[in-house]
């Protein structure tokens, strides 16, 4: 009996491993083709100003609120 | 002009060829000007599932070094005189696809059919972003099945950043075909509903594609499963097509007509 309710479940698991997969995927970088002329042009303009080793961006949604956040690690 | 719609679907293998093929024969089934091309250059498919691959000549790759005029190189349909079909290279590489060569390919064949339909290759890399570059609508290709739908929304993803439309601040409208249905796997919790995925990838439904073995037996004699009206799945392309053409046909609930009567007793006594 048990074995057929298991399998019962099996569609509903698909979906909701497939929402949360691309949810995630959907927030990656495909999203954003420009970002790396976006990140190197940034890495340019705070170069002037002080050393700079990486430039990391990353899309944050939090609810109906999107965001570019970007993190700037300087030479220590 | 003519609408130029690409046929994609992210993952190899869900029957994007034999949907476009299909698409292709309904189209000019409706009395409409098509044209079919094959774009996965390197692995030449479409012209074994239209049978046409004993004609080939010239393809794609000689039309756009201009080694070839598009009338040399496009091959008549025998089963519809209104479908035309242009093969991908064999030999060639798809790294010498390039954007100017296709927008000027596909502004041609603009100029003379109807509908221009792309077969894409699968996957999300150049040859695919050159497919979609200059279309404008596209045709999504799933299975009720998680890795499919998954490269689905990523490939829906890459179109909406690469597509020339989109870049031009319009938009390219996508449907979605659901391919392989297995009618007793929907209705016993087996196999993701159409609804589920229609929620998950957030595009319209163009139409329900059931399983079907005569797909398979349609593309071992080179003819489109469309043409053999018996079939469900050749069914489904008809209503398909006629969509494409502007027809409203009510979308068929393939998940819960079509259980053998079997089955149907069986599921009395789960």
């Amino acid at each position: 009996m048990f074995s057929w309710l298991k399998k019962k479940e099996s569609a509903s698991m698909a979906k909701d491993r497939l929402t949360i997969a691309i949810m995630s995927d959907r927030e990656s970088i495909y999203e954003l083709p420009f970002m790396d002329n976006l990140k190197s042009e940034i890495l340019e303009v705070v170069k002037k100003y002080v050393s700079v080793k990486a430039v990391d961006i990353k899309k944050e949604v939090e609810g109906d609120i999107e965001a570019l956040s970007i993190d700037i690690q300087l030479n220590s | 002009m003519g609408t130029v719609i690409a046929v994609i679907s992210g993952k190899g293998g869900v029957g994007k060829t034999t949907a476009t093929a299909n698409i292709g024969v309904g189209i000019a089934m409706n009395d409409k000007k098509c044209v079919v091309v094959d774009f996965d250059i390197g692995q030449r498919n479409l012209d074994m599932i239209l049978g046409l691959e004993n004609r080939v000549v010239y393809d794609i790759v000689q039309v756009m070094d201009k080694e070839a005029s598009v009338k040399q190189a496009v091959i008549k349909s025998k089963i519809n005189k209104n479908l035309h079909f242009l093969a991908a290279s064999q030999t060639k590489d798809k790294s010498i696809l390039s954007s100017e060569k296709v927008k000027s390919l596909i502004d041609e064949l603009r100029l003379n059919y109807d509908y221009v339909i792309l077969d894409s290759p699968a996957g999300i890399e150049s040859g695919f972003e050159h497919t979609i570059e200059y279309a404008d609508k596209a045709i999504v290709v799933v299975n009720p099945e998680v890795s499919s739908i998954r490269d689905a929304d990523r490939a829906i993803g890459i179109l909406d950043a690469k597509s020339q439309k989109v870049k031009d601040g319009d938009d390219v409208s996508k449907y979605l075909i659901i391919n392989r249905i297995v009618a007793d796997m929907v209705q016993s919790g087996e196999m993701l509903r159409s609804e589920d995925i229609l929620d998950i990838l957030n595009i319209p439904l163009l139409g329900k594609v059931p399983e079907d073995r005569g797909v398979i037996d349609a593309s071992n004699q080179g003819k489109p499963v469309i043409s053999n009206k018996k079939s469900i799945a050749g069914q489904a392309y008809e209503r398909i097509s006629k969509r494409i053409c502007g027809k409203d046909i009510d979308i068929r609930d393939v998940e819960s007509e079509s259980a053998g009567m079997f089955k149907k007793i069986a599921g009395i006594f789960k």
